[in-house]
């Protein structure tokens, strides 16, 4: 696009007047593009909040929601307190569920006579902690939604779901489980617009990560825990026997079912190195696949990284930099030389010169507009994202900054071109009728019962960002039923009014263009219009026939789209 | 126990025989085998593989017990199964006592074991190691999709253009293994399936849905609102779930007998399915396992229950279908101190069906000397998974080109066990 359209597009932006028409552009009003930025940098609007974006104008509006300070709305505050988790301090939580595994160590012999006990019964004989730790479990994946559909800072819980991702933990992998509410909170969260780098390095000091990806087990070849840690190893060991989780499916289950209290390896003496996490490092959380590396580099970078681990748990379970079972040799990654005799330092070094690397640049940016722009993100866009990168020094706020004032951003062909992910579907649908959710886990249900059990995802890539990963037919009769059940306030764990935001009209047209402003902006097709009409035509309730219409209007594919 | 299991197995088999599972079913799938000579995918019609995965590692040594090896009951003086209760096979091998059921079937030349079969990667997590399984890549975790739906993609056919019912996983969630760019379908419940709204307004609504997506869906949202409604017709006329149980088969209840018996429904409906997924939980038995009776025991029985109830449902249609069984890994082969077994590696895999070389422990067995084990410890992989879930493709499914489904990993009959009459 040429950049004088570009520049007048923006400033009719700015100004909140409607676009101008280019060749290849549709006409955009300061609504249309209201509602696009909050298809895109939201999770859909709520009622009136399109209008109101559209007056305050809409680029005032993205830069109020870059501009946060932090992720969390302190509008919701009393909302937010509603979760115990977000109370509970991770030490609390490792130190309940070692509680937890001694005692059901204990019952289980107990209960050795007695196999043929039913899981109910099971479940009733777990010691309280047990039972709440896996409230504090289910708690995590419904805050998600919870903060995703009431919070102002949509931009920012758009971020956080992206860096989720990005940097995905499997909740089921060992400790994780206790891991994982700080690596949300304190990790991820406090960095979501800051600087990549930053980001980078707190993951990969992360427990989380480390236990995810099993750096916590890789030590140089040959090496040996000192004295005093093999015999603390030893004491360790018959409390410490690992136990694998079975993956996924956790709520239904008693917490710390399979979990293991699982002391990483160097502490059960292993005996060398393990690349999984070096290899995501490079493949995933920064150059990509595609970056130039090679299996030489992978285990070059796990040799930087022998020595980053976990304490055991009963020390704290933080991050320690055992200095035993570093490689101290000398390294070369993606050429740059690593000389020997160096510490935890060099692997400071590691990450920034990742997190600077060309590659992670074009590979991230390119994530970021598959995103916001396309499944298929245009050239323009990327380049304009790697130029914020190099001029800001990573600033994440500046990249995304950048993608959104890119003519790709806005134009005709990227509108309404991606489809929502169930998350992004249970949200927007939520928003659009106003609904409120409560605090138990049953919104974040839904959202696993369409296909995207939050936090469950297994492999290292994270949840897909393409059309292919949602969209199948069992799938989509999901999100029909779920759209139904939600028009007619039978969604358990989540309240819906449509007296507040639709009220009952006598007349269908006039119900039908209410539905069409409140749902899809006013964009409503001539043949959806006919399709609910003719639907409609022989409901004589009001109160069904305005059910039917918000059902259908939330199921149908042009709510499918954002 | 013994005599009311032996009476149990002959009842079984008298029943087999009776609605001419055996020999009709097998002699003519022997018949088809062989005059559709070299052509495979004139062989393949029809066919049907059912993907049956253990979550959390089946204790293949409780499975397909060797109880031939002395070595055995030493490393497991209370969790072995005793030699009076294995249901023998062939005098080195037998069938732990609760999957009695299927024994009827390896009499029949139906049912095949793999006793030694794993994945190349060592990993012990049962998150890495189903992942692999399922992807089909053992060590690489970038993998996008299944093997299940690579095989989809990849094998085009007319028989299947036009089917939403060609791959079919039971339960709330496309698993991994039919994850990708092939259609395929969830289906938590073959019942439930569909628009749900009260009976008298469910047709209407389907019809309103059908018409908003015909109206103004576009690209991938347009197909597959166009299969899920075809689908929705499709099970409409057929009906499945109405179809009972034939043959006197009395699926177990729970979960995995409800899915065996729906995919029996899909397949006695004649709706194009080729791979069928089901799962079972509950394998990850560290304490206190059992032996003939307790923890495991319990689980096989349900196991071998379904799959008996299912081949019985199915009858003469079984020459067409193969049940394969899956785990991540196996376990360690000595008890641990708290009478269960540890992560191991190689474990026990059952092929049943009418095209399955039955009657037959296949692949090498590597034995359970602590210098043949996999780091003395554990049962040694001797059968890479991808050789048998390859030849179940080629030879049951007549797939011709494995290079896509298993990438990285070049095909070669040699390699494969054997399980299925070539």
């Amino acid at each position: 696009m040429p950049t004088m359209n570009r520049r007048v597009a923006l400033l009719a932006l700015g100004l909140g007047a409607a676009a101008p028409t280019g060749a290849q552009m549709a006409p955009m009003t300061p609504r249309d593009s209201a509602l696009h930025v909050l298809n895109r940098l939201a999770y859909g609007s709520t009622p009136g909040l399109a209008d109101r974006i559209a007056r305050e104008g809409v680029l005032r509006w993205v830069d109020r929601q870059l501009g946060v300070d932090r992720a969390d709305d302190p509008g919701l505050k009393d909302v937010l307190a509603q979760f115990d988790l977000l109370q509970s301090r991770p030490e609390d939580l490792l130190r309940s569920y070692l509680l937890v595994q001694m005692e059901r160590r204990q019952e289980k012999r107990d209960a050795a006579a007695d196999s043929m006990m039913s899981p109910d019964e099971r479940l009733r004989r777990l010691p309280p902690e047990a039972r709440e730790l896996r409230a504090l479990g289910a708690e995590l994946p419904q805050l998600v939604v919870v903060r995703a559909t009431e919070s102002d800072r949509q931009l920012a819980e758009i971020m956080a779901d992206f860096w989720t991702n990005h940097f995905n933990i499997f909740v089921g992998k060992n400790l994780d489980r206790v891991y994982l509410p700080s690596f949300i909170e304190e990790t991820l969260r406090p960095r979501i617009l800051g600087k990549f780098e930053d980001l980078l390095i707190a993951t990969a000091k992360s427990p989380a990560m480390m236990v995810y990806l099993d750096n916590a087990e890789s030590v140089a070849p040959g090496s040996q825990p000192p004295v005093p840690d093999r015999m603390a190893r030893e004491r360790m060991r018959g409390f410490a026997r690992g136990r694998g989780g079975r993956p996924g499916f956790f709520p239904p289950m008693p917490f710390p079912r399979g979990g293991a209290v699982r002391p990483p390896a160097n502490q059960r003496g292993a005996t060398g190195l393990n690349e999984n996490y070096a290899r995501e490092l490079m493949e995933l959380h920064t150059v990509g696949v595609d970056g130039g590396y090679t299996q030489k580099d992978v285990t070059e970078v796990a040799r930087i990284l022998t020595g980053w681990s976990v304490e055991r748990p009963i020390q704290g379970g933080g991050f320690v930099f055992n200095d035993w079972a570093h490689d101290r040799g000398r390294k070369t990654v993606l050429g740059v030389e690593f000389p020997a005799g160096h510490g935890q330092d060099e692997g400071m070094k590691l990450l920034k010169l990742l997190a600077e690397h060309p590659s992670t640049m074009h590979y991230v940016s390119g994530k970021l507009c598959a995103r916001f722009v396309n499944d298929t993100p245009p050239d323009g866009c990327i380049d304009d994202a790697v130029m914020a990168w190099k001029r800001s020094g990573g600033d994440l706020r500046e990249v995304v900054r950048a993608i959104v004032r890119s003519p790709d951003f806005w134009a005709a062909e990227n509108r309404a071109s991606k489809v929502k992910t169930p998350l992004e579907f249970v949200v927007s649908a939520v928003r659009a009728v106003g609904g409120v959710p409560d605090s138990t886990p049953r919104l974040a249900g839904a959202v696993a019962r369409l296909g995207q059990p939050l936090y469950q995802h297994v492999a290292p890539n994270g949840y897909g960002e393409q059309q292919e990963d949602w969209v199948n037919s069992g799938a989509l009769l999901n999100r029909m039923n779920f759209a139904v059940q939600l028009a007619a306030n039978r969604l358990p764990g989540v309240q819906v009014n449509l007296d507040l935001v639709l009220p009952l009209a006598s007349e269908r047209e006039a119900l039908v263009a209410a539905v069409d402003r409140l749902i899809l902006g006013g964009r409503m097709s001539a043949q959806t219009r006919k399709v609910i009409l003719d639907q409609l035509a022989d409901v004589n309730d009001p109160v069904q026939a305005r059910a039917l219409a918000v059902g259908l209007a939330l199921g149908g594919p042009e709510f499918q789209r954002q | 126990m013994s005599i009311s299991r032996r009476v149990f197995v002959r009842g079984g088999a008298l029943g087999l025989v009776s609605f001419g599972l055996d020999p009709l079913f097998l002699g003519r799938a022997a018949y088809a085998a062989g005059a559709s000579g070299s052509s495979r995918l004139g062989a393949a019609k029809g066919r049907t593989l059912v993907c049956l995965f253990q979550r959390g590692a089946v204790d293949g040594l409780s499975m397909i017990v060797p109880h031939g090896e002395e070595q055995y009951y030493r490393e497991r003086p209370r969790i072995a199964i005793p030699l009076e209760a294995v249901v023998d096979l062939d005098g080195h091998f037998g069938l732990h006592p609760q999957l009695a059921p299927l024994k009827p079937f390896w009499d029949a030349g139906a049912l095949a074991a793999v006793p030694a079969v794993g994945s190349p990667d060592t990993t012990r997590s049962h998150f890495d190691a189903q992942d692999y399984m399922e992807s089909g890549t053992p060590g690489v975790k970038s993998t996008g999709d299944g093997w299940a739906n690579r095989y989809c993609q990849h094998a085009h056919d007319r028989e299947h253009a036009d089917t939403p019912f060609r791959a079919v996983a039971f339960g709330p969630q496309l698993p991994r293994i039919l994850a990708g760019s092939a259609p395929s379908l969830a289906i938590d419940d073959l019942r439930a399936f569909g628009v749900r709204a009260r009976p008298d307004a469910a047709d209407k609504l389907t019809r309103a849905f059908e018409a908003l997506y015909q109206g103004s869906a576009t690209g991938l949202l347009a197909t597959s609102a166009e299969e899920s409604f075809e689908a929705i017709r499709m099970l409409k006329t057929a009906n499945p779930s109405v179809l009972a149980a034939e043959h006197g088969a009395e699926y177990p209840r729970g979960r995995l007998g409800q899915s065996l018996q729906q995919i029996a429904q899909l397949i006695k409906s004649d709706l194009g399915l080729e791979i069928a997924f089901a799962d079972m939980s509950g394998w990850d038995t560290h304490v206190n396992q059992g032996s003939d009776q307790g923890q495991l025991a319990l689980r096989l029985t349900e196991l071998g229950a379904s799959l008996a109830a299912f081949a019985t449902d199915l009858g003469e249609r079984m020459r067409d279908v193969c049940v394969l069984t899956m785990s991540e890994f196996g376990r360690t082969v000595r008890e641990n101190g708290t009478g269960g077994t540890d992560h191991g590696h190689g474990t026990a895999m059952l092929v049943l069906g009418g095209t399955v070389n039955g009657r037959r422990i296949a692949g090498r067995w590597p034995g359970l000397d602590p210098a043949a084990r996999y780091e003395g410890r554990d049962v040694a992989v001797t059968t890479d998974f991808r050789d048998l879930f390859g030849e179940i493709l080629t030879r049951h499914l007549g797939a011709r080109d494995l290079s896509a489904v298993f990438p990285g990993y070049p095909s070669a009959p040699d390699r494969f066990p054997g399980v299925i009459r070539a």
